[in-house]
């Protein structure tokens, strides 16, 4: 989406609070960290408008939402007493799976947000990005700053994953 | 091509050209394993996107809560007297319509519930399922 004229604080709020809201639910499983995320996210908003340039107003946004999203992460990581979200930069698939159990102990959603909460966290973004969200691979390209043929292989195999913790 | 490995994917996700198209199409007519990888995946992607948009929690985002509250308060007046001859409206026609028949809890839910369930409005709002038809021939 390309907005010649930016959107007011407003309206952001109005239009993305809500897909906001299920991007940072759908990748934590946990309402108020998805909460708390939409709130930071629309205060990082308020502060970048005056700033923004008019080009890919989606790309601008949702790489806002995730970076907001990484901080919060790394935040909590830096303080182990707070219940951890996830690890990120993570890309060793096999490693760790004490944070993948303990998000699965502390979610109650059903089993496709479980499964979604075992993958590593750049197919869980990708493919939240994709069928929660709605993205285009471009879109999605530009938030997460990568090409798309990685957002493309990144999507894939989430998708493989999930079928095989489906199963 | 060995597998068509992440092209299923994004053919689902309507991302590919028309010459990959046509790659795609060529080879999962000789290869049962991604005949039946596309399968699986679109499942999967149909069980995410079935997953329920959820509402924001009240009062988190008042600008997003405020088409909730589109009533003005000067307004109050004028709405409160339509809903008053709409309701004497009603009562009149009570007493001149005949009665009919009562209808029971069940029968309203049986109706009105099993339209509701086939209203798109009420299920999920992104499921597409891609026709593989065409491509699995």
């Amino acid at each position: 989406m390309t907005e010649s004229v930016p959107l007011t604080w407003e309206e952001v709020a109005r239009i993305y609070g809500r897909k906001i809201y299920n991007f940072a639910y759908r990748l934590t499983g946990n309402s108020d960290d998805a909460a708390d995320l939409v709130q930071e996210v629309l205060l990082r908003v308020r502060k970048g408008l005056a700033a923004y340039q008019p080009g890919s107003f989606e790309g601008w946004l949702w790489r806002i939402t995730r970076n907001a999203f990484l901080d919060e992460v790394r935040r909590r990581n830096r303080r182990p007493t707070a219940p951890l979200p996830d690890e990120v930069d993570r890309w060793d698939i096999a490693s760790s799976p004490s944070a993948d159990v303990e998000y699965s102990r502390i979610s109650l959603g059903d089993d496709v947000q479980k499964a979604l909460l075992e993958l590593p966290y750049e197919f869980r973004e990708a493919v939240v990005l994709c069928d929660i969200v709605g993205l285009s691979y471009e879109e999605i390209a530009r938030a997460v700053a990568v090409p798309v043929g990685t957002v493309r292989s990144r999507i894939h195999r989430g998708r493989k994953q999930l079928r095989e913790s489906l199963t | 091509m060995s597998h068509a490995g992440d092209l299923i994917s994004a053919y689902l996700d309507g991302e590919l050209t028309r010459p990959e198209i046509e790659q795609l199409k060529a080879h999962l007519s000789s290869c049962g394993r991604c005949a039946a990888e596309i399968q699986e995946v679109q499942l999967v992607r149909s069980a995410v996107r079935s997953l329920p948009m959820l509402e924001l929690p009240a009062g988190l985002v008042p600008e997003a809560d405020a088409e909730m509250v589109p009533l003005r308060r000067n307004k109050g007046f004028w709405v409160g007297a339509a809903a008053a001859v709409v309701a004497l409206v009603i009562a009149v026609a009570a007493l001149v319509t005949p009665s009919s028949p009562s209808i029971a809890i069940d029968e309203l839910n049986s109706r009105y519930g099993a339209r509701a369930s086939l209203d798109p409005a009420f299920g999920p709002a992104k499921v597409v399922v891609p026709d593989l038809e065409g491509v699995l021939d």
